[in-house]
């Protein structure tokens, strides 16, 4: 018996198309899904480094910004940086201090994968306070709940994205010999969990 | 079995592709919301509301804090303005206009964003420490050998990327709006 060649339903150039098709569709597919999920696999996302080297709510100055040992990249070298890496499922977190007049700093709060939840600098604190709650949507209600109806609350209230995040406070110095004045000012700030 | 081969090969294929392409986005910094000035690149910016996919992936890989909108604009810099890639074996020259900010700093990095060791210690500019002409113009010179006037060592092997952040700046809300003319250029001006 001989074998029969099976027969051709499709053309050669229209079966060429379908693969090439098909080809194209994975690849947008592999592209799609590893952009969307590269912020939660890559291993060195900023909350990762940061909580590597300071303990969760609690704020400390980072190192200064030099060849060889920088936490973060990308991080201007005419700044004093400090960082509060936070987990708050315990309870709400509160930063708060006193910062000087008109001397520069900048306030950002950022989620897991550090994305940036709300951004101010000193010239928005009114009066150089600083008190702000970073709280799940669960624990704003409770704050919410318990607030008293006659009196405007004093602090800023901030819903974290998430349970983990950071908070990072950066002072410029307008000159190196500056360095140390802009780190003394970030210290009078706190970072705790209520 | 051929057909077997054939799917085997399609799908090893499309995943090669799909996995370059997200190399190559991510690590070249594409990405929608990306700001372009002439050779100006704004650093991403991530909103909590999620914001552009491609932002997001960059910022988690690198690992970098971006800059939130409040804070200022961050701009990188890999080429120069006629559109060649920065060698540290070359001179160059940045000057022309700055955006209006509280305050600016440009400094120099490898292209991964990591500072790179000179005896000068000197990564970078503030815009309260530079060396001004009558006008109020600056010039920065980046050269390897010390230069006159504000000199920025190039310490890297070979390419570097160049950071501008304008910090407290008014055109933080319509950062689109910026172009090349209001950005520092950044001339080439000879090689070794």
């Amino acid at each position: 018996m001989t074998k029969k060649k099976p027969s051709r339903f499709l053309s050669r150039p229209l079966e060429a198309m379908i693969w090439l098709v098909a080809i194209i569709c994975i690849a947008g597919i592999v592209h799609l899904s590893t952009i969307l999920l590269l912020p939660r696999l890559a291993p060195h996302t900023p909350y990762a480094r940061l909580a590597a080297q300071v303990p969760d709510n609690t704020l400390a100055l980072l190192p200064p910004i030099e060849a060889g040992h920088e936490i973060l990249p990308f991080e201007d070298p005419a700044t004093a940086l400090a960082a509060c890496p936070y987990d708050i499922t315990r309870g709400p977190l509160r930063l708060r201090g006193q910062l000087a007049p008109d001397a520069p700093v900048l306030l950002s709060f950022h989620g897991r994968y550090g994305q940036t939840f709300y951004a101010m600098t000193d010239r928005s604190a009114l009066r150089g306070r600083v008190d702000v709650v970073v709280a799940t949507r669960d624990q704003l209600d409770d704050i919410e709940a318990n607030d008293a109806d006659d009196e405007l609350p004093q602090e800023l209230r901030l819903l974290s994205p998430a349970r983990q995040g950071f908070i990072l406070l950066r002072a410029l110095a307008e000159r190196p010999s500056l360095r140390g004045e802009a780190r003394d000012r970030l210290a009078s700030l706190t970072c705790e969990v209520q | 079995m051929k057909l077997f081969l054939k799917i085997t090969a399609a799908a090893l294929t499309g995943a090669a592709l799909g996995l370059g392409a997200t190399a190559y986005t991510v690590t070249r910094g594409f990405g929608f919301d990306i700001i372009k000035a002439g050779p100006w690149r704004g650093m991403p910016q991530v909103p909590a509301s999620g914001g552009d996919p491609y932002a997001r992936a960059i910022i988690s890989r690198s690992g970098q804090a971006p800059l939130g909108v409040a804070e200022g604009l961050g701009f990188t810099a890999t080429r120069d303005s006629a559109g060649a890639q920065l060698s540290a074996a070359c001179d160059y020259k940045i000057s022309g206009a700055m955006p209006s900010a509280r305050f600016w700093t440009l400094t120099v990095t490898d292209g991964e964003g990591r500072l790179v060791d000179h005896p000068g210690k000197r990564a970078g500019f503030t815009s309260s420490e530079m060396l001004r002409d009558a006008q109020g113009g600056f010039e920065i010179r980046l050269a390897r050998r010390a230069r006159s006037g504000n000199w920025l060592p190039l310490a890297m092997p070979d390419s570097f990327t160049l950071t501008l952040r304008l910090y407290d700046s008014p055109h933080s809300l319509s950062a689109g709006a910026l172009d090349a003319a209001e950005m520092p250029q950044i001339v080439r001006e000879r090689c070794a």
